[in-house]
């Protein structure tokens, strides 16, 4: 606390200055360092002060600013998400050029600002001994100055001496900092870390908000909308009900009730559709939305669901299902059977005959005989 | 730099001499005793009653936009087939405002323009208000702005992605790098500043902010090489980026097949446009500034006039831009081009292309007289018709070509409601509140590169030893 950091004196002019800094570097009594109100030409090179490296980090964090570009479109439009878009391939490479470019200026532009900040020029930095010295206010106005300062052996009288042989004036003896520049890599880990634990924390009560307070659901925009939802209430009709009955008496198009109220009368019918290719497709379509859960993708009762449910389907290949007739089929199809429901509701009358004649394909094929292979 | 002196004993004609830069004798004192004391005074009464106007203005914008956000686009005129219209005028014309000032910060800085020193500090703070009311636009007229952050490529539980072959996502990457970049580059410059400003003042409130805004800056030579390297990379990567935003936001047209729009001039010629527009917009605020600030000794004559040239030199390359275009369309062959070239002049809003010729070309010639260019009415005349003039021109390019394109059956005449010029007002109130604040809070020219260039600055030796 009680040693010396430096030894500051200011002139008046830069040439004052350039002409001081040889003849006090001649002694090597320490560290030169100069401080100048805007930068001084030539200052660097009487001061032996590197080259600044800033352009090669630049240069290295904008070709990485470009390729970090190239590679995310290139991931995102040709790998991920690879949607043809104005007949372009989806790794057409040069439409991500305007990307590349603005990310490598924005990468480079970065570096070059907070690289020359915080990394190489240390700052911020609010305990410089120079900050506290009366010489400041000259130093960001018009004043030049020149200070040595200490390295292992110092010795300040020789220090004021050797400035004011080179004319300097207004010669101050700067202490030591109390405390370093905070900008260590102990305090860079620490603030990276608290940033870490603050995006856990401030994700978590997020979650915490969106899922466990069902006040805020978030960006339910699309189904604030003024429409009626299935089920909802209407204050519309009279009645309050918003989805409306059929009207008495009507049928909708498609909808035809079964004419069959019992297993006996339906086992009387004759399938009305021609056993075609294209009634066997929408039949097979049919019943590997609708029954094949169940009856299996061969019609033989081995199922997807009967394990999760217990369930025991008919194997429709069984010897008794070979045996039924069309309209047999049909009836189970339109009544139900057992633990089946009825599927009138989900099949029109031509799917159902559709998909008796599939089964009908399926029972051959999974019984075919030698002369149907001729 | 300052110029050497002459090894011959010879008196250079007036015109063959560097001009200087400031009026009456200017010394790194007195400059920050001049630039560096507004901040440190209370405001006149006229800067109360020009904020008070320009935010009633910025109020009155905000508002309509709060309305639209209510009612929904169909607040304003945009419809079927046009419906790009105010909104995204309002968006290319701010972007090109801003130009003019990267154009001085960056551009005229690696050429070696001594005279932009002085007025670099204020065109990049106007840079930076101009993209922030460039900004506005696309957010609002994406219809639904508390979802535009769907424009960011983010992973997302849509499982989507951004579509990377559109200029429109090209833009949103392009501006807000533009922002960024210049947001860094006027706070770099401002750095040093602000620790003059720091130093100046005994002020319980103002010493502690600009202690922290300047970073604990001590001007350590050590310090001034890395900033200078800094700056001048900046410089070069802030030239590239200029003429790279307005390219990009040429191709949200230029790719598109609109007659009119599918133009391979269209790069060059926006980023021209814009500095053309943004220059004029800067000697406008920089005339009002130098007479109430008083600043005519450092922002002299000499600086308003090479910006008139400059002027000049854009308007004739507008002019070239609008031959070329027309002859392109001609020379095309093409009757639906044909038909929207004619409809630029003959039109229903022919008006509006023959107003962006006058404006853009035919009345900035005036600059070719040294009176006009000395005259404040003159200027004013010129700097206001050009700054209309461009809002116009960007009205002609969107308006006139998407009111009647390929099909007949889908032509309609857009009208712009109350809403659409409430909010074009307003930018302009956002623009100049936001430059009136500045003009009071920071300062408003660069000091310290002012002191670096002022003459005796630098040492006679040293920089041209080796």
């Amino acid at each position: 606390m009680n040693e010396t950091f430096a030894v500051l004196g200011l002139f008046d002019s830069a040439d004052a200055l350039m002409e001081a800094v040889p003849k006090v570097r001649a002694l090597n009594l320490g560290r030169l360092e100069a401080y100048t109100p805007y930068p001084v030409h030539g200052l660097d090179r009487a001061l032996d002060q590197r080259r600044s490296p800033l352009a090669g980090m630049v240069m290295i964090m904008g070709i990485l600013g470009a390729l970090t570009a190239l590679l995310f479109q290139y991931w995102i439009s040709a790998v991920d998400y690879p949607i043809v878009t104005g007949g372009k391939a989806p790794s057409s490479w040069q439409a991500f050029v305007p990307i590349m470019f603005e990310v490598m200026v924005l990468f480079a532009t970065f570096t070059a600002g907070l690289g020359m900040l915080l990394l190489l020029n240390r700052l911020p930095y609010f305990g410089h001994p120079v900050l506290q010295a009366k010489a400041i206010r000259g130093i960001t106005r018009d004043r030049f100055a020149l200070s040595v300062e200490a390295e292992e052996t110092f010795d300040p009288a020789a220090a004021r001496a050797a400035l004011e042989a080179a004319g300097a004036r207004d010669i101050e003896l700067l202490p030591a900092p109390a405390r370093g520049p905070w900008l260590t890599a102990d305090f860079i880990q620490k603030s990276l870390a608290g940033i870490a634990v603050a995006c856990l924390v401030s994700g978590l009560v997020m979650f915490a908000a969106v899922k466990l307070v069902p006040i805020l659901p978030p960006m339910s925009h699309m189904s604030d909308q003024p429409r009626l939802d299935p089920q909802a209430e209407s204050a519309f009709f009279k009645d309050g009900r918003g989805m409306r009955p059929p009207v008495a008496g009507t049928v909708a198009r498609g909808f035809m009730p079964p004419g069959v109220a019992s297993e006996d009368e339906a086992a009387r019918l004759v399938n009305p559709l021609p056993r075609t290719p294209a009634v066997l497709a929408h039949g097979q379509a049919e019943y590997r939305i609708r029954c094949a859960v169940c009856h299996g993708a061969l019609g033989n009762g081995i199922s997807t669901l009967g394990a999760a449910y217990g369930a025991k389907p008919a194997n429709l290949q069984a010897p008794n299902f070979l045996a039924y007739s069309d309209g047999r089929i049909y009836g189970a199809i339109v009544l139900g059977k057992n633990a089946m429901p009825s599927y009138a509701a989900d099949l029109p009358e031509d799917a159902r005959w559709a998909v008796v004649h599939y089964v009908r394909a399926l029972q051959r094929a999974q019984n075919a005989k030698d002369e149907d292979l001729k | 730099m300052n110029p050497e002196p002459t090894p011959f004993p010879v008196e250079l004609p007036e015109v063959l001499r560097a001009p200087a830069m400031t009026v009456g004798k200017v010394t790194p004192g007195s400059l920050d005793d001049q630039v560096l004391r507004f901040p440190a005074q209370g405001p006149p009464l006229k800067w109360y009653v020009a904020i008070a106007c320009t935010s009633a203005v910025a109020t009155l914008g905000m508002a309509l936009i709060g309305y639209t956000f209510y009612m929904g686009i169909g607040a304003w005129g945009n419809t079927s087939p046009v419906f790009w219209a105010f909104d995204i005028i309002n968006f290319v014309f701010w972007v090109g405002i801003g130009h003019a000032g990267t154009l001085i910060s960056a551009i005229l800085f690696l050429l070696r323009k001594r005279w932009r020193n002085a007025i670099a500090r204020f065109a990049e703070a106007m840079t930076i208000f101009a993209v922030m009311c460039a900004g506005i636009f696309p957010l609002i007229h994406v219809g639904r702005p508390w979802v535009a952050f769907w424009l960011l490529p983010y992973p997302n539980q849509r499982g989507l992605w951004t579509n990377f072959r559109s200029p429109l996502l090209w833009d949103v990457f392009a501006v807000s790098t533009y922002f960024s970049v210049s947001l860094m580059f006027w706070y770099l410059g401002l750095i040093p500043d602000l620790a003059s400003l720091r130093d100046r003042t005994d002020s319980r409130i103002r010493k502690p902010i600009y202690a922290i805004l300047s970073l604990g800056w001590r001007g350590a030579a050590n310090h001034w090489r890395h900033f200078d390297k800094a700056y001048i990379l900046l410089a070069g990567l802030a030239t590239g980026l200029v003429l790279s935003v307005h390219s990009v936001v040429s191709f949200d047209f230029a790719t598109s097949i609109v007659p009119g729009w599918h133009m391979t001039i269209f790069p060059p010629y926006f980023v021209v446009g814009a500095v053309f527009a943004g220059f004029a917009m800067v000697l406008v605020v920089l005339i009002v500034v130098r007479e109430t600030m008083d600043l005519k000794n450092l922002i002299t004559d000499f600086h308003l006039e090479v910006m008139c040239k400059v002027i000049l030199g854009m308007s004739c390359l507008m002019g070239y831009a609008y031959v070329v275009e027309g002859f392109t369309a001609w020379y095309s062959m093409n009757a639906f081009l044909h038909h929207t070239f004619m409809n630029y002049i003959t039109g229903t809003y022919g008006w509006a292309g023959w107003l962006t010729i006058t404006c853009n070309v035919l009345l900035p010639q005036l600059l070719w007289f040294r009176k006009c260019r000395r005259s404040y009415p003159w200027m004013f005349l010129v700097a206001t018709a050009v700054t209309v003039g461009m809002w116009f021109e960007r009205f002609v390019i969107i308006v006139i070509s998407l009111h009647q394109d390929y099909l007949p059956s889908a032509w309609r005449i857009y009208k712009p409601t109350l809403t659409d010029y409430g909010i074009l007002l307003g930018s302009f109130g956002i623009f100049f509140t936001l430059v009136l604040l500045f003009a009071r809070v920071l300062p408003v020219i660069a000091t310290s590169e002012m002191k670096a260039d002022l003459p005796g600055a630098q040492p006679r030796h040293g920089a041209h030893h080796e």
